[in-house]
C-alpha cells in the first residue's frame, strides 16, 4: 500500500492506494497516522477511494488509528470508501463508528 | 461428476505467505467460474482462514505448518485449511459487532469469512489441530474456464451486509 499526504487547510488528507492487509498495508497505515499525530497533525482524513480491499487486520488498524487519534485529542475520518472496503465497513458495523464522507470538501469542513 | 482441479499447499507458519494463498484462492475461484468480485470474496475469506491458522491456531510458532487444499469444480469451490494448534470453539467467540467489541482491533476474521462464502465449518482434529472448510457455489450458470462453454451470466454474489445479518454476527 502507498500513502501520500496533502494538507488542506488544517486537515491532513492521507491518500491511500492498494490494499490494507496483514503485514503490509496495516503497518504502513499505522506508521503514517502515528507520524502525523506525533507531528501535531490531529485532523486526519483517510481517503480510501483507491483502496481495493482490506482484511480483518487492516480493519483492526483503522480502529487502532481511530483510537490512537482520540487518545491524543485528534480525529480520524474516512473519505470515499467503495466496493469491498465499503462492504467490510458495513459488515463490521464500523460504518456507525467512523464519520464517512463521499466528497472531500464537506469532509474537510467537518473538522 | 467431473474431478476437481486441485491445489495443495504446505506453508511455513509465516504471515508473509498469506498473499500467496489468497492469490491461489482467487485463481481457483476463477477456474470454478466465479466472476472477479466473487473470486475476490473467496480470496478474502481464505486469507482470513489462513491468518487465523497462523496467528491464533499455530500461535505464530515457526515450527508449525499450515496445510491448505483448494478444490475447484465448474460451479463451486471448496477450501480446507488445517493448522497444528490446540483448537477453539468458534461458536463461543465474541460478536465483534456488539458493544465494546466494536472498538477492538482484532476478532473479525470469522465474521469476514462467513460473509464472503456460503459456508464455514470448523472441526477439531484431536491432537492434530483445527480444520476449517469453506465452500462457495455459483447460483447460476456462466462460462467456466474448465469446460470452455458459454452459459448465462447469473452468479451468486451475496452482499456482505446481508450476509452479516444472515449470520447473526456471533463470531470473533
Amino acid at each position: 500500500m502507498k500513502t501520500t499526504v496533502r494538507t488542506v487547510g488544517q486537515v491532513s488528507v492521507v491518500d491511500l492506494s492498494g490494499k490494507i492487509t496483514i503485514g503490509e498495508g496495516d503497518v504502513v497505515l499505522r506508521d503514517k497516522v502515528v507520524e502525523l499525530l506525533d507531528g501535531g497533525h490531529s485532523k486526519i482524513l483517510l481517503s480510501l477511494e483507491k483502496v481495493s480491499y482490506m482484511d480483518s487486520a487492516g480493519i483492526g488498524e483503522l480502529v487502532a488509528c481511530f483510537k490512537k487519534a482520540r487518545e491524543k485529542g485528534g480525529t480520524v475520518k474516512l473519505l470515499k470508501p467503495s466496493g469491498k472496503v465499503e462492504d467490510l465497513l458495513q459488515l463490521t458495523k464500523l460504518w456507525e463508528v467512523f464519520e464517512i464522507f463521499d466528497e472531500e470538501a464537506p469532509a474537510v469542513a467537518s473538522f | 461428476m467431473a474431478s476437481a482441479t486441485t491445489v495443495k499447499l504446505v506453508l511455513s507458519n509465516e504471515v508473509r505467505l498469506v498473499d500467496a494463498v489468497h492469490a491461489a484462492a482467487e485463481t481457483m475461484a476463477g477456474i470454478a467460474g466465479f466472476e472477479e468480485d466473487d473470486a475476490l470474496n473467496v480470496g478474502i475469506a481464505v486469507r482470513e482462514a489462513v491468518i487465523n491458522a497462523i496467528v491464533h491456531g499455530n500461535r505464530m510458532d515457526p515450527s508449525r505448518k499450515v496445510e491448505v487444499g483448494l478444490f475447484a469444480r465448474p460451479r463451486s469451490i471448496r477450501v480446507r485449511v488445517r493448522d497444528q494448534g490446540a483448537g477453539f470453539d468458534a461458536a463461543a467467540t465474541p460478536d465483534p459487532t456488539s458493544g465494546d467489541n466494536l472498538m477492538r482491533t482484532s476478532g473479525r476474521g470469522i465474521l469476514v469469512m462467513r460473509a464472503f462464502v456460503d459456508s464455514v465449518d470448523f472441526k477439531f482434529r484431536e491432537g492434530r489441530g483445527m480444520e476449517v472448510t469453506l465452500k462457495k457455489t455459483r447460483s447460476g450458470r456462466r462460462k467456466s474456464r474448465t469446460d470452455g462453454q458459454t452459459h448465462d451470466q447469473t452468479t451468486s454474489s451475496k452482499p456482505a451486509a446481508a450476509a452479516a445479518a444472515d449470520n447473526g454476527g456471533s463470531e470473533r
